[in-house]
């Protein structure tokens, strides 16, 4: 039914059913032939987690990375952090616009998969041309073109809306403040999340059979109680899937805000990752990114943290 | 480590021996190394686009007919990237001997302690012709870690036939004559709607800084290693107004929210509907792309000063040489700059457009209208606060930018907005 089903019944099945049969020698190699992807995992996912613990209480600027210097400082990079009220305002900020971004996306990509359910032929292929180009268009393809038609002077929108008759737009800057600013990226954002939530919803929607929803017709429903009974069990778990790994995208975006304002006007845009980018890369603090770079998991964690623990239980479990 | 592989192979004898010649067993120490035979390497990393090709060839002839066993590796490194790869390569044993660093870098790696104290080899690379702003650039501390390498300053690019057409004899002198020339030129071409006097985007933060220079004012002052924004001043805030009255005159249509990058203003000026931009040399000829007649309408004045007759002082961005602390052949990196810093080959660089670190013979920039304005205001050039953290203000959230736009558009009054910009570049300054 759902593709977290799909992936995993099937290699869990068949052991279960031909245990009984196996010599020891035939338990072992299922974990051989599991060994070289978990320890490749290990390696390229687990060790720099580790290392970025491990930075995180270290003082770790240019000087002691360029001298190889180990210098243990315990907490006092978090308490830095942690301190500084500015953490707390990008925080919430990326918090707040991780969540607007989120539910718009989900929304509008649910809109889009059971209009493409409701149209048929030309019109359809059309639409998933549309939202297949809009996916495929690099990041910073999309974010030039964005800040372009945003742009004081040259912009369409400004010009258009002139045109329109709303005089004053003209020269209206849409990154003069830092919510304007997050409005804009937010709109980027959507642009190139939703054509992914679309799609999937989209093949959700489509394992929910037409025979159903005539049965519902012919019952008297209506166009909302067809969508209630037939559509949202087939898409549910599915919905639930796209707003989990939206949250884990839209929460450490960082190409797009970088490259619209780099975190401005006077930082109103900063988001974490920026922050950390700002800490770690620019300003060579790397235990200070670290810390922030773990705080930003703990906080990931936290806010999906039921999510994981369905996932973890049981992957059976319908979401 | 690989020097020391190569003079092992070469020395008969045991390895002791090859390893205490070479002075691998100890620190990379310039005062042994010069006792060493065998053939040795010295590894320089230039930057792309930096010293011309045949100069470098000339030069590392010299430097190995007049060392013998010695081989330059030369190395062009690209900008993109260029920090990453210099923190990790200054860390290894593999460190290279000689390095060109960003005028900004300079400071950061000095106070991380790895680069070499040049201020007593100074005296050897011709330190009485130094460029004074790519000197202050390369100090931390009151001591020299980098020396001046080559630079270069904004001036105003102007359109000859434009000038002449509206009734503009001379190329302005004082920031007066600038305003007269701007309404001389917008009475002339005004009914045209494309046409700018001066494109000038609401960010270009480089003319700003000479605004406040002509005031008397900087963006921060000194003491000793520690740096303390001034952009509250009455001089900064004067350099501010000037930005903005003249920002207003010009009639430019350029966005008040980005730099002149963004669009890239050598564009707009190839479009032929510009009469001056404020820009480098060679920003002309990305201009005359699209637009080949431009090179010859166009010619150059520097930037005006308040006061008539002179020059405003101008930022210079550009490039310093340093030796890397792990360097092993830091006697030779030293020779290598003393060649390098003096009149046979500095005098290359004002051929090729660039102001030389290192001698104030700019002679050769003279031949090129453009190259001459900025030979003439090269000499009242100022660097950036010498501060570990400049780097990361630059690439990052850059207060400047950030002041000029909300006083450009009105969102914050002059007072506001120099104060905030103030405490934010003191915040950045505090790393």
């Amino acid at each position: 039914m759902t593709a977290t089903v799909d992936t995993v019944s099937p290699a869990a099945a068949p052991p279960r059913a031909a245990r009984p049969h196996r010599r020891p020698a035939g338990r072992v190699a299922p974990y051989l032939m599991l060994a070289p992807a978990v320890v490749i995992l290990i390696a390229l996912l687990g060790w720099p987690a580790l290392q970025v613990l491990g930075i995180s209480f270290r003082r770790l600027d240019l000087g002691e990375l360029v001298r190889g210097e180990v210098a243990w400082i315990g907490l006092e990079n978090y308490r830095a952090v942690l301190s500084d009220p500015e953490f707390w305002v990008i925080g919430l900020r990326t918090l707040v616009f991780t969540a607007a971004c989120v539910v718009a996306t989900v929304l509008i990509g649910l809109g889009i998969a059971v209009l493409m359910r409701h149209l048929d032929g030309f019109v359809r292929v059309a639409l998933q041309l549309a939202l297949v180009l809009a996916w495929a268009t690099p990041i910073i393809a999309t974010t030039t073109v964005f800040q372009w038609m945003f742009d004081q002077r040259y912009g369409i929108l400004n010009k258009t809306l002139v045109a329109l008759g709303f005089d004053g737009f003209a020269g209206h800057s849409w990154f003069g403040s830092g919510a304007s600013t997050m409005t804009v990226i937010g709109l980027l954002i959507l642009w190139q999340a939703v054509p992914f939530v679309a799609f999937t919803l989209y093949a959700g929607l489509l394992s929910a059979s037409k025979e159903l929803y005539e049965a519902a017709s012919i019952d008297g429903a209506g166009p909302w109680q067809s969508f209630r009974t037939v559509s949202w069990p087939a898409v549910r778990p599915l919905l639930t899937m796209v707003a989990f790994l939206s949250v884990l995208w839209d929460f450490k975006v960082f190409t797009q805000v970088w490259a619209i304002k780099q975190g401005g006007p006077d930082g109103d845009s900063t988001t974490l990752p920026v922050l950390l980018y700002l800490k770690g890369i620019s300003g060579s603090h790397f235990g200070v990114a670290a810390a922030i770079a773990v705080l930003m998991l703990l906080i990931l964690v936290a806010v999906t943290w039921r999510y994981l623990r369905l996932l973890t239980r049981s992957p059976e479990t319908e979401l | 480590m690989r020097k020391c592989l190569d003079a092992r192979k070469s020395v008969v004898g045991g390895i002791a021996l090859a390893l205490a010649l070479t002075g691998c067993a100890g620190s990379g120490n310039s005062g042994n190394s010069s006792d060493q035979t065998g053939p040795r390497t010295l590894t320089v990393w230039l930057m792309n686009g930096s010293a011309p090709q045949p100069l470098t060839d000339a030069l590392h002839k010299e430097f190995q007919e007049t060392h013998k066993d010695v081989t330059v590796k030369y190395e062009v490194q690209q900008w993109n990237g260029i920090q990453d790869k210099l923190t990790t390569a200054l860390a290894g044993n593999d460190a290279p001997d000689v390095i060109e660093i960003g005028n900004t870098q300079a400071p950061k790696f000095a106070a991380a302690k790895v680069l070499t104290d040049l201020t007593e080899a100074s005296s050897g690379f011709n330190k009485d012709q130094w460029l004074g702003s790519l000197k202050d650039s390369g100090s931390w501390d009151g001591k020299q870690f980098a020396v001046p390498f080559y630079a270069a300053n904004r001036l105003v690019l102007y359109r000859k036939d434009m000038f002449e057409q509206a009734g503009v004899a001379a190329v302005p002198t004082s920031r007066q004559e600038w305003l007269d020339a701007i309404s001389k030129l917008r009475a002339k071409f005004g009914a045209d709607p494309e046409f700018q006097a001066l494109y000038l985007p609401g960010q270009n933060w480089y003319t700003l800084l000479s605004f406040i220079y002509d005031e008397g004012g900087d963006i921060a002052k000194r003491d000793g290693t520690k740096f303390t924004a001034t952009l509250d001043s009455a001089q900064a805030k004067a350099g501010l107004e000037f930005y903005k009255t003249l920002q207003e005159a010009s009639g430019t249509k350029a966005p008040k929210d980005t730099d002149e990058q963004t669009p890239e203003q050598a564009g707009i000026f190839g479009q032929g509907k510009v009469a001056m931009m404020i820009a480098l040399p060679w920003e002309l000829a990305t201009a005359a792309k699209n637009n080949p007649g431009l090179t010859a309408q166009t010619s150059a004045f520097p930037i005006p000063s308040k006061n008539s007759g002179a020059t405003a002082p101008v930022f210079q961005g550009g490039s310093n040489l340093a030796v890397p602390a792990y360097s092993k052949d830091q006697d030779l990196a030293k020779d290598y700059l003393k060649l390098l810093s003096g009149a046979k080959y500095q005098s290359q660089f004002a051929k090729a457009g660039m102001i030389p670190g290192t001698s104030t013979d700019v002679a050769a920039l003279e031949a090129d209208p453009v190259n001459a304005a900025m030979a003439k205001a090269s000499r009242n050039g100022r660097a950036v606060p010498a501060t570990p953290t400049w780097g990361a203000i630059e690439a990052g959230q850059n207060p400047l930018k950030d002041m000029l736009t909300a006083y450009l558009t009105g969102a914050k009054t002059i007072g506001v907005a120099t104060a905030d910009a103030n405490s934010a570049l003191n915040k950045a300054f505090a790393g």
